[in-house]
């Protein structure tokens, strides 16, 4: 069910990230992300009945579990979250940055269902958790210098509010692609890899 | 160049140092449902026209010793501005000079609020009867026929069913034919604000133009992209220029500063940074002259 997971996050930015590059032509993207999140939401929903059917609340290594169910989620209800903003505030054309962090989150979407297989494999984790790690670090530089451009002079107060609001939407979502790679350092630390 | 319709609201701005002053006509203005701002200095010439307002109210006391030569360099380069001046004290000659400098009005402080928005309609007023009579006239490029009046293109008078602001981007890059604008530029005549570093909106509205325009006019190219640096419209049947188009796009062009003004020449075309005023004329090849436009 994880390496499920995993497959509804690669589909949901990669699919986030088309829809931004091709703004507002590819704005018929937003039903199925909001469909693929309504599918993580189903996911997590199992994966956490699951574990309460084994006592998870109460088991530590369980407990982990369902914390990365939820975080796993999360990455799929941000990217939800972006394609809804740039509709509800009527973006007219899509910025370099926003392109930009859409990608990242792609990327950093691939690295954590590569990461998934992995650990249901019995494989190597460390190449995935690296790049996510690089790929937060690249997202915070990004969408500060981006935040700085939206408050420069002169520029009209409704660009700044909308696109604040994508941008910081973008983060969180690459931020719970770290979690998501926090989580499954912890499980490989506990399983003694 | 921008037709003010009885719909659009009015967008003015104050240069004016008083605060209780400017809180009170602030107010009223906002009853009217004008859009106004409040400026502490003087502003560039290309700034002000960025703001696209229809009327500009001074207090020179704000701009102390330089506030003539800023009279002159808006009134100037904004021809189609509405200018007031608006301060306490002042001789007959201050007022002789500033009205010859320029300024449509001039009114003395303390003046009640609704005098101010009385003569501020009425400069408005003037303006866009003057504006209307000159500015609303068809220009005609190729099949295209644009139509300030409608706010419309039309080929073959089928309407392109351009959106307000595709109409002001098209007119825009249709005032001044053969001339590179920079994407900047264009951002800050058409939307009225600096521009976000990183946005893509002008590329976007440019798309949405060229595909309604050249869906009724598949043989003539109108508007020419200059890679990193902006759009130059130039109406070029593609019957004629199949051996030129055969070419490619237009090529990078090396930019050289002349008098101030940014110029690119490439392929005839010249880059203009300014953003204010009229643009330098530019350099076209002789056939392209004769397919130019022209206004109807």
């Amino acid at each position: 069910m994880l390496a499920d997971s995993g497959r509804n996050i690669e589909s949901a930015t990669a699919l986030l990230r088309e829809l931004v590059a091709g703004y507002p032509e590819r704005a018929d993207l937003a039903p199925q992300i909001r469909d693929l999140e309504h599918h993580g939401d189903r996911i997590a929903h199992d994966i956490i009945a699951r574990l309460s059917t084994r006592g998870g609340a109460r088991t530590p290594g369980l407990e982990q579990l369902g914390i990365l169910a939820r975080t796993l989620d999360d990455i799929v209800d941000y990217a939800e979250e972006t394609a809804d903003i740039m509709g509800l505030y009527r973006i007219e054309a899509p910025m370099e940055q926003a392109e930009e962090l859409a990608g990242m989150l792609e990327q950093a979407g691939h690295a954590v269902a590569r990461a998934l297989r992995n650990l249901d494999g019995g494989h190597e984790l460390d190449e995935a958790l690296i790049e996510i790690h690089r790929l937060e670090n690249e997202g915070d530089r990004v969408s500060r210098a981006a935040l700085a451009d939206l408050f420069a002079g002169g520029i009209d107060p409704m660009v700044v509010i909308r696109w604040k609001d994508v941008f910081e939407s973008l983060e969180q979502g690459i931020d719970a692609c770290e979690s998501v790679a926090h989580l499954l350092e912890g499980a490989q630390l506990r399983a003694g890899r | 160049m921008r037709l003010v319709t009885a719909k659009a609201p009015l967008r003015l701005a104050l240069i004016d140092g008083d605060t209780g002053f400017v809180g009170v006509v602030g107010k009223r203005f906002e009853g009217m449902g004008w859009q106004h701002r409040v400026i502490d200095g003087p502003v560039p010439a290309g700034e002000l026209a960025a703001m696209r307002l229809n009327a500009l109210v001074i207090d020179p006391e704000t701009l102390g010793t330089g506030a003539w030569d800023f009279l002159e360099a808006a009134c100037a380069a904004l021809p189609e501005l509405g200018v007031l001046v608006c301060t306490a004290r002042s001789t007959v000659a201050q007022r002789v000079r500033g009205l010859r400098l320029g300024a449509d009005d001039w009114i003395a402080k303390p003046c009640h609020a609704e005098e101010l928005v009385a003569r501020i309609e009425a400069v408005v007023r003037r303006r866009q009867r003057s504006a209307s009579s000159t500015d609303a006239e068809p220009l005609r490029f190729g099949e295209l026929e644009i139509r300030p009046d409608r706010f419309q293109a039309y080929v073959s008078g089928q309407s392109a069913e351009l959106t307000r602001r595709e109409f002001e981007l098209l007119r825009l890059l249709a005032d001044t034919p053969g001339l590179v604008l920079e994407r900047e530029h264009v951002y800050e005549r058409v939307w009225g604000y600096a521009m976000a570093h990183g946005d893509r909106s002008v590329d976007v509205f440019i798309r949405k133009v060229r595909q309604k325009v050249e869906r009724l006019s598949p043989g003539w190219r109108y508007v020419h992209t200059h890679f990193g640096i902006g759009y130059r419209f130039q109406p070029e049947s593609l019957d004629h220029d199949a051996g030129e188009e055969e070419n490619g796009p237009v090529a990078p062009t090396e930019r050289e500063p002349v008098g101030g003004i940014e110029v690119a020449v490439s392929d005839g075309a010249a880059v203009s940074t300014k953003s204010a005023g009229h643009p330098a004329p530019a350099r076209q090849p002789a056939e392209h002259r004769a397919r130019a436009g022209s206004r109807a």
